[in-house]
């Protein structure tokens, strides 16, 4: 039998404080909507939310909803957490391409140490918090 | 150029503790003492001084003033470099730069750091929106993401980079300034089976952070020679990385600024790695040292076990790796921890290795890595090659 993974979902988390210009990241999960940073001018999305577009310097950016699906990328396995996580190890955190063509870092829920793999497909899991926006995971699509 | 007109005339180190009961201006005190009485230069001669960034002087955004008020210091030329732990290396190039400017003549270069004693720091960064929340710890979190996906590209045998932090402890049982906590004997084995943090990284790859402080002082080449000073090394090559390929929003994690960083600084040399006598990486993780090996281009991309199994990196052999135990077995003195590496590259210029010194001392390659970034490997890359001087 497989050593049993965390899925980390009883960790107590502090809702993060959002920034200026990532507000609207965090609004969009109150839905459990998934929105990312759009350059139409380059035609790319970008992740983490930033003030400007990485590809060109300006601030023309849109928010568009995208679908969360992706594939692992890399991973790896907490085997000693911060504070927080002791007691939850071990749990799963990874690197996830999604299909629009950017890299994320979340904790990947319901899967094995057994099934993980780089280039598992994968969808959103959303992780209620206190003041009512929603953590993304990901979980085996 | 800039670069080859500057001369480092003395350092001085003092030793790694697990945590300081001397305060952090006392150790800056005893590197400027022993510069002094080790080059002859007199306190009113120095009048440039640039700090690395430390954790413990992160509360106060005034701190290398501060500091040279402290020591009693006058200068024309004075500033902190705060880009991780590539602070040391690149204090050592903005110093040369300044000198060459005109800024200041001879500089005092202080690195520093009480961190395990005395951590002011309340990091500003990504961290809070979009790692913490995932419990992802953070450097041995990203190089366990690295670790991971250099397996899978290329495939990865633990036991050569086991050999690595074998060599590195041999030469800590050799280096007084270690913490003695870590002046213990590994094997391979010891490697393998010490426990995963994050896995696939383990105990025996990662720093452990202490308190310490290293220290050169700088002038121009001719100044040192008016001065007569016996000794001396030179930087001939330079470069510096931040944020490689950042207009990408998908990167290979196992690339680093060092491809740019390193191409700079041997075309500058003129020189190629395999000319290097002694290297000197920037050891926060035992791969990132194998990652660099490909990168400045000792190796390929994924040829870095097989480059590893081939090479002898004790101080007797082939190519000598970073002779004082690194930081991963003399410590890490926090955000000075780049200054460990480079110190001891001048050391062992300067013939001054003692029981650990190299026998080919025709250039040394040191180099920085600093800050951790989201979803990369490290924010900045830099490589420096040194010589003796004339």
């Amino acid at each position: 039998m497989s050593e049993t993974v965390h899925d980390t979902t009883d960790v107590v988390r502090e809702p993060p404080m959002p920034r200026s210009f990532s507000r609207a990241y965090w609004e969009g999960t109150r839905q459990k909507k998934l929105v990312l940073q759009f350059d139409r001018k380059s035609g790319k999305y970008q992740f983490f939310p930033r003030p400007n577009s990485i590809f060109n310097g300006h601030r023309d950016l849109e928010w568009r909803e995208v679908s969360g699906l992706g594939e692992i990328f890399t991973y790896t396995i907490g085997r000693r957490g911060p504070p927080n996580f002791r007691g939850k190890e071990p749990y799963l955190i990874a690197t996830v391409t999604l299909d629009v063509g950017v890299n994320i870092i979340a904790n990947i829920v319901h899967c094995g140490l057994d099934k993980i793999a780089i280039g598992m497909k994968v969808k959103p899991y959303w992780q209620p918090l206190a003041n009512g926006t929603h953590l993304l995971m990901f979980e085996p699509a | 150029m800039a670069l080859r007109d500057t001369a480092i005339v003395g350092f001085h180190e003092c030793k790694n503790v697990e945590k300081s009961e001397r305060d952090i201006w006392e150790l800056g005190a005893e590197i400027l003492d022993h510069l002094l009485t080790g080059t002859g230069f007199e306190k009113q001669e120095i009048d440039g001084l640039v700090l690395s960034a430390a954790m413990t002087g992160s509360a106060n955004p005034f701190w290398s003033q501060t500091t040279a008020d402290q020591l009693g210091l006058e200068l024309d030329f004075c500033q902190t470099v705060d880009i991780g732990g590539s602070s040391p290396l690149g204090a050592l190039a903005r110093a040369s730069a300044a000198i060459d400017a005109g800024l200041c003549t001879t500089a005092m270069l202080l690195f520093a750091d009480t961190q395990a004693a005395e951590n002011n720091s309340r990091m500003r960064s990504f961290n809070g929106e979009w790692t913490a929340p995932y419990g992802l710890l953070g450097p041995p979190g990203a190089f366990g993401l690295l670790s991971k996906r250099y397996e899978h590209l290329y495939g990865l045998d633990y036991r050569m980079l086991g050999k690595l932090a074998v060599a590195q402890r041999g030469h800590a049982l050799l280096n007084p300034n270690a913490v003695e906590k870590l002046r213990q004997p590994i094997t391979i084995d010891d490697y393998i089976n010490s426990r995963m943090i994050s896995e696939p990284i383990r105990l025996l790859d990662s720093v452990m952070v202490c308190d310490g402080a290293s220290g050169l002082l700088v002038t121009s080449r001719t100044r040192a020679k008016q001065k007569q000073i016996a000794k001396t090394v030179v930087p001939i090559g330079y470069g510096e990385r931040t944020n490689f390929r950042m207009s990408e929003s998908v990167v290979d994690v196992t690339q680093s600024g060092h491809l740019a960083a390193g191409k700079k600084a041997f075309a500058e040399a003129g020189l190629a790695a395999k000319d290097i006598c002694s290297f000197h990486p920037y050891d926060d993780f035992i791969i990132a040292m194998m990652i660099q090996m490909e990168m400045l281009g000792f190796c390929k991309p994924g040829q870095g076990c097989a480059f590893i199994k081939e090479h002898d990196f004790t101080h007797t052999g082939d190519l000598p790796l970073n002779t004082s135990g690194g930081q991963i077995s003399a410590g890490q003195p926090g955000l000075a921890g780049g200054g460990v590496n480079l110190v001891e590259a001048v050391r062992q210029l300067m013939g001054a290795g003692g029981a650990r010194q190299v026998k080919r001392t025709d250039n040394a390659l040191v180099t920085g890595i600093g800050g951790i970034p989201y979803g990369r490997n490290w924010a900045t890359s830099t490589a420096m090659i040194l010589t003796p001087g004339s």
